[in-house]
């Protein structure tokens, strides 16, 4: 028998072509080719991507890859965001900075999404790695401008500080006066999140003048009006900019030096900020609308109108957050200016009001629908909707990659004809074949879910709240989503059947959420025991679930694949289904 | 379509990739455990069914064995004997949390899916407009001195809020509220002059806009309303 010489190539030719190779998944693939290609991979991958931090232990990560130099985290569950995952769930990113930092001293991007994050985390980073360059921060917590002064302090290769979204101890702003004066290396620093009044704005000032390389800069609240002009003038490369609070009493000295300096900007593409508008310093941005391709206005409390008047100017924006002030007709006049706009999120301004306050319905988001082919990405809040409305969408818009939906009261039926929307939803997973994220909303039966199952083939991540009517709902996603990664459900009735006929789907997911539904901690108890490979956590604030009969829903309930095992950092009302907990006398 | 919950537990249409894997058939047969299996998969008290399903059905054998909830989630609508979709605009959600905030006691957790901290910022504005308890605003804290009043028009459903602060002078409010009511007025009607601005001042009185000076009108004034000018 002959045998193929596998590959005569030297390991460093191979590792040189293996540096092209930047997906996860390609490389993941090339690992797999066999024993010498797993191990030359290895060594040299330098971008690690880890979807859910529990899903793997820091350990098992540094021996695999000794010579990473850039990983990404995340730690809890989207519906975090929404107050469901009680605080001291989880996600805390110590454990792996305290193994980093011996591990990867020349680590130099560290992104984590949704996890606690605290100023002695912050002191490890700045101390381990010398060559630190990217710090992004999305939507984490715990920690303090204190912390954020020991980064500016020692890092001297910093290029991006991103704290987008992330829930900051703002002690004031004197963090940024951390910044040694001969670092100039900054190029984007996000720090719109800080909440504090205070901000010292001749550090700022500075920072921004010596650093030429500066092209986003996204300012907090506290920076007032009257010192965009400065700011701006040290920094006429900036390409994305946000203000801070973008309203003062009207004077045409402080206009005129804010149009100057915004038409001297000639690469700025976004804008966003924008708190405490007075639409008369607006026209102060038109010399850089027409080069916009990103607007985000989503703090904006003017009214359709002067909405208008703005995105008159915009004719290339590609991407608008806004807020449900822009109305029907407003959207409908964006849809005349702006026939490149690939991305709309439309937020609610008064989402807990029995009563609409403004004039936004199912027609705004139709009438862009129609105008923009390229159409990609969808958020929008409205208060009522229609199957055909939503066909009318999906037949327009088939290139749909994100659409989530928000009918704010739950089970809002179809307001014309007071059906479900399984028509109308079905209509978008079957049209729009490329859907890889889908939010619903409203009236829906099982129905809906039989054409999830049966056409959202390339389905990555599916949320569901107040739908469905049994178990089968829940069966078609689980059995019929080939694709997908990421389901989260709210409130609805899926209890025990579908779930444990699905268990080995579970393990080719990311995770799955379920709260306030009809599992019950038998169930639990049972898929814990059956599947090791997964963690099955029950949340549950009132009490241990085994002091209730097996029979008992669960109150929140989230399994994730996992090669480390159950954690042991939950707090008392998480519980942890292993092979143990059905042994357990209940 | 009833009957294929019970398909369910039998052979079940998986598909070629996760084959036989139906942990349905392990453990959770054993009657101790069952307790009302076909309960299960009905929603339990805690939240309102406005399917076609009647109501009593979609109370399980749960409010025997479950009490230990601190939610209490309180019905504030009809019961849906039958298909009454009429009555969905009106219902609401209670839910009574010990844990939230007093300004949450009126929603469902997490619901609508925003964000906490863009939340926060459209309840700084809410309280703005219900402090003091007449719509007006007076934040020093974030130097924002924003003045939202209430407009209403006659024979418009839709209340929309204006930052008075955002005017100077009569002319320049009634232009704005004309841009923004315009869409709204219907058709029979097409002549502006037949409506008045009225505003209701400190005292609670309803009087006519443009009387006063300017300046003593936005600190007077709690509401707007247009009204059709019938003299």
């Amino acid at each position: 028998m002959q045998k193929k010489v596998a590959c005569s190539f030297p390991d460093e030719v191979l590792e040189h072509v293996f540096s092209f190779i930047q997906s996860d998944k390609d490389r993941n693939a090339v690992s797999m080719v066999c024993k010498s290609w797993y191990e030359i991979e290895r060594w040299c991958r330098r971008k690690i991507f880890i979807g859910n931090c529990y899903a793997v232990s820091p350990r098992m990560v540094i021996r695999r890859f000794p010579k990473v130099r850039s990983i990404e985290l995340k730690g809890k569950p989207h519906f975090a965001d929404f107050n469901l995952v009680p605080d001291g769930w989880g996600g805390y990113v110590l454990p792996w900075i305290a193994e980093m930092a011996g591990a990867y001293p020349w680590l130099e991007e560290i992104r984590l999404k949704r996890m606690v994050v605290t100023d002695e985390c912050l002191e490890l980073i700045a101390k381990s790695f010398k060559n630190f360059k990217v710090l992004v921060l999305f939507s984490c917590e715990g920690f303090s401008t204190d912390g954020l002064a020991a980064i500016a302090a020692s890092c001297m290769n910093l290029r991006e500080l991103d704290l987008r979204d992330s829930d900051v101890d703002d002690l004031g702003g004197h963090w940024l006066s951390h910044f040694p004066e001969t670092y100039t290396s900054l190029v984007s620093l996000n720090s719109s999140c800080l909440g504090s009044d205070e901000v010292s704005l001749s550090a700022l000032e500075r920072l921004v003048g010596r650093c030429t390389n500066l092209r986003t800069l996204r300012l907090n609240r506290a920076v007032p009006l009257d010192k965009i002009a400065n700011i701006l003038g040290r920094a006429p490369q900036l390409v994305d900019f946000g203000t801070g609070t973008y309203g003062a009493d009207l004077q045409s000295d402080v206009f005129s030096s804010l149009a100057g300096a915004f038409s001297s900007c000639k690469e700025l593409r976004s804008l966003s900020g924008f708190w405490d508008v007075v639409p008369a310093y607006l026209p102060a941005i038109y010399p850089v609308c027409s080069r916009l391709t990103s607007l985000n206005l989503s703090y904006v409390t003017i009214q359709s109108p002067d909405l208008v008047k703005l995105l008159r100017h915009c004719p290339s924006l590609q991407r608008l957050l806004v807020l449900d002030y822009i109305e029907d007709s407003g959207l409908e006049a964006l849809s005349s200016s702006c026939k490149d706009l690939q991305e709309l999120r439309v937020f609610p301004s008064d989402p807990f009001g029995e009563e609409p306050n403004v004039s936004l319905t199912e027609q705004g988001l139709v009438s862009v629908c129609l105008a923009c082919p390229k159409l990609q990405s969808v958020l929008y809040f409205c208060r009522r909707m229609s199957n055909v409305a939503l066909v009318t969408i999906a037949q327009n818009c088939p290139n749909l990659t994100r659409f989530r939906l928000c009918i704010i009261e739950p089970r809002t039926a179809d307001f014309l004809t007071l059906e479900p929307l399984d028509v109308g939803f079905g209509a978008i997973v079957e049209h729009c074949k490329d859907l890889r994220r889908l939010s619903l909303s409203g009236l829906l039966t099982d129905r809906v879910f039989e054409y999830i199952g049966r056409y959202a083939k390339k389905l990555e991540m599916l949320s569901v709240a107040f739908a469905g009517e049994s178990d089968l709902g829940l069966h078609h996603v689980l059995s019929g989503c080939e694709s997908l990664r990421k389901l989260e459900i709210r409130d609805c009735p899926f209890g025990d059947k579908a779930l444990l006929a699905n268990a080995a789907k579970l393990e080719t997911m990311r995770s799955l959420w379920m709260s306030s539904c009809a599992v019950s901690f038998g169930a639990c108890k049972l898929l814990g025991q059956k599947m090791p490979r997964l963690n099955v956590e029950v949340i549950d604030e009132s009490g241990p679930p085994d002091s209730r009969p097996d029979s008992c829903p669960v109150d929140k309930l989230y399994i994730y694949r996992s090669v480390a095992g159950p954690r042991f950092d939950m707090p008392p009302f998480v519980w942890t289904m292993d092979e143990d907990s059905a042994l357990q006398v209940s | 379509m009833p009957n294929m919950e019970f398909q369910l537990g039998l052979a079940l249409p998986t598909p070629s990739i996760i084959k036989g894997f139906d942990l349905n058939n392990l453990g959770l047969d054993h009657p101790k455990d069952m307790c009302g299996l076909e309960a299960r998969n009905k929603p339990p008290r805690c939240f309102g069914d406005k399917s076609k399903r009647s109501f009593e059905q979609a109370f399980g054998n749960f409010e025997a064995e479950c009490k230990t909830k601190t939610l209490l989630l309180l019905w504030s609508g009809q019961p849906n004997e039958e298909e009454d979709h009429n009555d969905q605009k009106k219902r609401t959600f209670s839910t009574i949390d010990d844990r939230n905030d007093a300004e949450e006691v009126d929603q469902v957790v997490g619901w609508p899916p925003i964000k906490t901290w863009r939340k926060k910022i459209f309840q700084q504005q809410q309280h703005r407009v219900g402090r003091i308890g007449n719509n007006r605003v007076a934040d020093k804290e974030n130097g924002s001195r924003s003045i939202y009043v209430k407009v209403k028009m006659e024979g418009v459903a839709i209340t929309r809020k204006v930052d008075i602060r955002l005017y100077h002078s009569y002319q320049t409010l009634t232009n704005s509220l004309i841009t923004l009511f315009a869409k709204d007025k219907k058709c029979a009607d097409d002549d502006y002059t037949r409506y008045i601005l009225t505003y209701q001042d400190k005292e609670g009185d309803w009087l006519i806009a443009g009387d006063i000076p300017w300046q003593s009108f936005i600190r007077s004034v709690q509401r707007l309303k247009i009204v059709r000018n019938w003299g």
